[in-house]
C-alpha cells in the first residue's frame, strides 16, 4: 500500500469508522452498528504464516492465543475486523494520526514495521479462529457456582 | 558509641582485633570457627592468598551432633534476649520470620531454647531471604490485623528487606521488625543509626540504650504498629543487651494503644442520621482488625442499612454475601456513612501516611504520600487530595462501638420493627442482584474455556467449588490473573482476600502467601496462592519455607512465561514509535529456557505437578492440591495460562 493510498484509506476510515477505529479491537462500536450485521469480507492471506506472526508480533499478549481471552477477537463487535482493507487501515491509522498518544494501548503498525502481506496473513489467521467456548450447561463448575449461590448466607 | 567490654573475651572481641589487623580479615571472619583459626588469619600477610581452612575433626563432630555442648556452666544463665522473647510471647507474637544473622544470635538462641515449650509463640520461621521474611509478616498482618515479627541482620538484612518494608508501609500493614546490631563483630554489618536506613518508610523506630529500654521499645513498637495508620515499626537490638546477664530487670507492663474514636456529639448525630433515614447506607472500606469487621456488621444490622464492601479488593471489610451487602431494595439513599470509605453525610477515615511525613528525614517524598512538589502538573500534582466537607479524620473502627451503643439508646420499638422489615426487603433484593450479577459473570467466564494455554477464569471457576466449604484465605494479589475471584467467589471473612501488593511491588505474592499460611496453619484454614511467574522469581526460596514448616498453602501458577504486564507496556512503546512489535519480548518474557516450576518446587521439597497445558487435566490437579493442603502439606500446580 503506497502512501497516497494509505492516506486515502485512512481518511475514509477516519470518516466512516471514527469511533470504532479509535476505540480499538473488542470495544463497543457506535450504537446500532455491529459487525455481526455485516457479512465479513474475504481473507486473502496465509493463515499458517499468520499464526507465526500472531505470536512473533505479540498479538496474543492482549488478545489471547486463541482470540478468546483478554481483549477478545472472537465475537468482537469491532468493525475493524470485518474486512481485510479495514483491518490493515486500522493497523496503520494511528501510527499516522497520533503516533505519540494513541487512544488505546493497541500498538501502531506503520508499513515498514509490518507489511501489508504480513497484515493480511495475520488477518487470515484471526479469521481462522474457532471458538472453544462451550454452552453454560456443559460447564459443571460454573453451574455448581450458581447452585451454591442460591443457598442462604451463613456467617 | 562507648561500650562496656563485657564480652571482650569472646571470639567476637578477638575477631574484631583480627579484622582490624588484616585487610583480608574477612577470610578469618568467614570461617568464623575458633580463636586458633582466627589467629592463623591474623598472622597472614596481605599478599597471602585467602585459604579457607578445612574443618577440624572437633568441628565436624560438633556439626554432626556427635558431641554435647561443653559441660561447663553457661557464661550467662539468664540472658537479656530471654526477656526479649518473653516480651514477644506476652504480646501474643506467634512467629518470627528470619534469615539467620549473627547480630541477633542471642535472640535467635532464646527463641529456639527459652521457655517451656521453647520455640512456640513465637516460633522461629526460617526465611531464605529477608524480602520474603518481611513479605511473610505482610501477609500475616493483613490476614490477622496484628503484627508478626521479621528479624533482620544488621545493615545487610535490613537493606535486603527494604522494598518489602516500604510496601508494607504503603499498604499500612502492622508488623514489627527487629534488627540486630553487634558493634563488636563485623564492622560492615553494624551502623550507628541502623533504623535510619528505612526511617522514611517505617512508622516508628527505637534503639534501646539499655536492656529495659529495648524491652519497652519492643512493646511500644507493637502498639505503634497496631495504631492507625498501621505500619511497620522497627527496633534495633544491641548484642550487648541480648547477651547481658539479667539482674533485677523487670519487664515493663504493656500499654496497648489508645485509639481515639469519634466525639460524643458527632456520635449522636450519626446515630440519629442512621435511625431517622428512610434508606441508610454504610460504605465500608478497609478496617483494621477482625473485631472492626464484626462491629461494622453489628451496626449495619442494628439500623437495617445496606452496605458496600471492599472485601473483593482486600482484607478487613464487610462480608460480601451478608444479606445487607448490595444495592438493596432502593438505590435512593438518604444517609450514607463511610467507614474508611467516602460517605455522603459522614466519612470516618483514619489518619493516613501523610501524618508520618516528619519521619521522611531523607526527604524522599514518596509519591502519593507527600504533598506535590511545587510546580507539579498532572498526576504528580494530585497529591493526596483534599478531604471532603464531611470527612472526619478519625479511625472508623475505634468509633464503631460508640455509634452502636448510641443507636441502641435511640432506637424505639417502632423503629426496630421498621428496620426489621426494611432489612428483609434489602436481603431479597440483594440476593436477586447477586444472582443476576453471577449469571452475567459466568457467561463471560465461559470464553476460551477449552482453550490452551488455559484461560485464567477456568482456574478460579474450577477451584471455587472445591474450597467454598472450607475455611480459606486467598492470599495472593489476583489482578494479573484476571481477578475472577471478585465476581465468582464469596468474600465473607476479614481474611478472605488479602488484596494487592500495596505498592505494586513484585515479589510479594509468594512470601505474603507463606505468611498468611502461617496464620492459617494454627487456625485450621487453607491458603490459596494464585502465583504469577514473574512475582515468583524474586524470592522463590519462600517455597522451601512453606515446605519446611508444612504450611497449608496451595500454589497455582499463573504461568504466562512473562512479566506480562511489562511485555504489554514495551509492545505498546514499540508500536507508538512505529518500530515493530516483534522484539518486545526481549527482557519481558521468561522463555528460552522455560522455567519448570513443578521441578523447582520439588527441588525445594514441596509436592508439585505440571506444567499443565490441557484444560481438561486442570480439575483433577486442583483436587489433588486441595486435598494435600487440607492434610497440611503445601502443593504447587504449574499451569500454563493465557497471558490475561
Ligand atoms: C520490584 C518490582 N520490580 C519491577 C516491577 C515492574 N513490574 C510491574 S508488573 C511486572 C511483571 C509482573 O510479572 P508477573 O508477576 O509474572 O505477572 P504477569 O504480568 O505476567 O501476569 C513488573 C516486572 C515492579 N512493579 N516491582
Ligand atoms: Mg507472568
Amino acid at each position: 500500500m503506497n502512501v497516497k493510498n494509505l492516506r486515502t484509506t485512512v481518511l475514509l476510515a477516519a470518516v466512516a469508522l471514527l469511533i470504532p477505529v479509535i476505540a480499538g479491537f473488542g470495544e463497543a462500536v457506535a450504537a446500532g452498528q455491529t459487525a455481526a450485521q455485516q457479512p465479513p469480507g474475504p481473507a486473502t492471506g496465509n493463515a499458517a504464516s499468520g499464526k507465526n506472526l500472531y505470536y512473533a508480533q505479540g498479538c496474543y499478549g492482549c488478545h489471547g492465543f486463541n482470540g478468546e481471552t483478554g481483549t477478545r477477537l472472537i465475537g468482537s463487535p469491532s468493525r475493524n475486523l470485518t474486512s481485510e482493507p479495514g483491518f490493515i487501515a486500522f493497523l496503520r491509522l494511528r501510527a499516522d494520526q497520533a503516533p505519540l498518544l494513541p487512544a488505546t494501548r493497541m500498538p501502531n503498525y506503520p508499513e515498514n514495521s509490518l507489511s501489508d502481506r504480513q497484515a493480511r496473513d495475520i488477518y487470515a489467521y484471526i479469521r481462522s479462529f474457532k471458538s472453544t467456548t462451550p454452552e453454560l450447561k456443559d460447564i459443571p463448575a460454573l453451574n455448581l457456582i450458581i447452585e451454591a449461590a442460591k443457598k442462604p448466607y451463613t456467617p | 558509641m562507648a561500650k562496656p567490654k563485657k564480652n571482650s573475651s569472646t571470639r567476637r572481641g578477638f575477631l574484631k582485633g583480627a579484622a582490624a589487623g588484616v585487610a583480608a580479615g574477612a577470610a578469618a571472619l568467614v570461617t568464623d570457627i575458633s580463636i586458633a583459626e582466627a589467629q592463623q588469619g591474623a598472622a597472614r600477610t596481605e599478599a597471602a592468598p585467602i585459604v579457607v581452612p578445612p574443618p577440624m575433626q572437633a568441628q565436624i563432630d560438633r556439626d554432626a551432633g556427635n558431641v554435647r555442648p561443653p559441660a561447663a556452666a553457661r557464661a550467662v544463665k539468664n540472658p537479656g534476649s530471654d526477656l526479649m522473647v518473653q516480651v514477644l510471647r506476652d504480646l501474643g507474637v506467634e512467629f518470627v520470620a528470619s534469615n539467620p544473622g549473627s547480630s541477633f544470635e542471642g535472640v535467635q538462641e532464646s527463641i529456639i531454647n527459652y521457655g517451656n515449650p521453647p520455640n512456640v509463640n513465637p516460633e522461629f520461621i526460617t526465611a531464605l531471604h529477608e524480602m520474603s521474611a518481611v513479605d511473610m509478616a505482610h501477609g500475616y498482618g493483613k490476614a490477622e490485623g496484628k503484627p508478626m515479627v521479621a528479624m533482620l541482620h544488621g545493615t545487610l538484612g535490613i537493606q535486603n528487606a527494604a522494598m518489602a518494608i516500604y510496601q508494607a508501609y504503603y499498604d499500612r500493614t502492622p508488623m514489627v521488625l527487629l534488627v540486630g546490631r553487634d558493634e563488636g563483630f563485623i564492622q560492615a554489618h553494624t551502623a550507628h543509626d541502623m533504623a535510619a536506613m528505612c526511617r522514611s518508610f517505617t512508622k516508628w523506630d527505637a534503639t534501646g540504650k539499655t536492656l529495659v529500654e529495648s524491652l519497652a521499645a519492643i512493646q511500644r513498637a507493637y502498639a505503634e504498629a497496631m495504631a492507625p495508620p498501621q505500619g511497620p515499626t522497627l527496633v534495633v537490638l544491641d548484642m550487648e543487651h541480648q547477651k547481658e546477664e539479667v539482674q533485677g530487670v523487670r519487664v515493663p507492663a504493656y500499654r496497648p494503644p489508645q485509639i481515639t474514636g469519634l466525639d460524643a456529639t458527632r456520635v449522636r448525630a450519626i446515630a440519629k442520621g442512621l435511625i431517622d433515614a428512610q434508606n441508610p447506607r454504610i460504605a465500608v472500606g478497609r478496617l483494621r482488625t477482625h473485631q472492626g469487621v464484626k462491629l461494622a456488621v453489628e451496626l449495619a444490622e442494628s439500623v437495617g442499612a445496606t452496605t458496600t464492601t471492599a472485601a473483593t479488593n482486600g482484607p478487613m471489610s464487610f462480608p460480601q454475601r451478608h444479606p445487607l451487602c448490595g444495592p438493596g431494595a432502593s438505590t435512593t439513599y438518604d444517609f450514607v456513612l463511610g467507614l474508611e470509605a467516602p460517605g455522603a453525610q459522614y466519612s470516618l477515615t483514619g489518619p493516613g501516611l501523610a501524618t508520618l511525613l516528619s519521619r521522611d528525614t531523607m526527604q524522599v517524598g514518596f509519591g502519593g504520600i507527600a504533598p506535590p512538589p511545587p510546580g507539579a502538573t498532572g498526576r504528580a500534582a494530585a497529591g493526596r487530595g483534599n478531604a471532603g466537607a464531611n470527612d472526619i479524620e478519625i479511625d472508623a473502627e475505634a468509633s464503631l462501638k460508640g455509634i452502636i451503643e448510641e443507636v441502641a439508646l435511640q432506637l424505639t420499638a417502632d423503629k426496630r420493627r421498621v428496620i426489621g422489615e426494611r432489612a428483609a426487603k434489602h436481603a431479597a433484593a440483594n440476593q436477586e442482584a447477586r444472582m443476576k450479577a453471577l449469571n452475567d459473570a459466568v457467561q463471560v467466564r465461559r470464553n476460551g474455556w477449552n482453550g490452551s494455554p488455559i484461560a485464567t477464569a477456568r482456574i478460579y471457576a474450577e477451584l471455587w467449588p472445591l474450597i467454598m466449604n472450607e475455611d480459606w484465605c486467598l492470599a495472593s494479589p489476583t489482578g494479573f490473573s484476571g481477578g475472577h475471584n471478585a465476581a465468582l467467589w464469596d468474600h465473607n471473612k476479614p481474611y478472605s482476600y488479602l488484596g494487592s501488593q500495596g505498592a505494586a511491588g513484585m515479589g510479594y505474592g509468594l512470601g505474603a502467601s507463606v505468611g498468611a499460611a502461617l496464620a492459617a496453619k494454627v487456625r485450621g484454614r487453607i491458603v490459596i496462592n494464585i502465583q504469577c511467574d514473574g512475582d515468583f522469581n524474586y524470592s522463590p526460596g519462600a517455597i522451601w519455607t512453606a515446605a519446611h514448616h508444612r504450611l497449608p498453602m496451595l500454589t497455582i501458577m499463573h504461568n504466562n512465561r512473562a512479566w506480562h504486564q511489562e511485555f504489554m507496556f514495551v509492545e505498546y512503546m514499540t508500536g507508538v514509535r512505529g518500530r515493530g512489535t516483534d522484539r518486545g519480548h526481549i527482557g519481558t518474557t521468561l522463555r528460552d529456557p522455560d522455567i519448570d516450576y513443578a521441578k523447582l518446587a520439588q527441588g525445594y521439597g514441596m509436592a508439585a505437578e505440571g506444567p499443565i497445558t490441557d484444560p481438561s487435566k486442570l480439575l483433577a490437579a486442583l483436587k489433588r492440591g486441595v486435598d494435600s493442603v487440607k492434610r497440611g502439606a503445601p502443593y504447587l500446580i504449574d499451569v500454563i495460562t493465557q497471558p490475561r
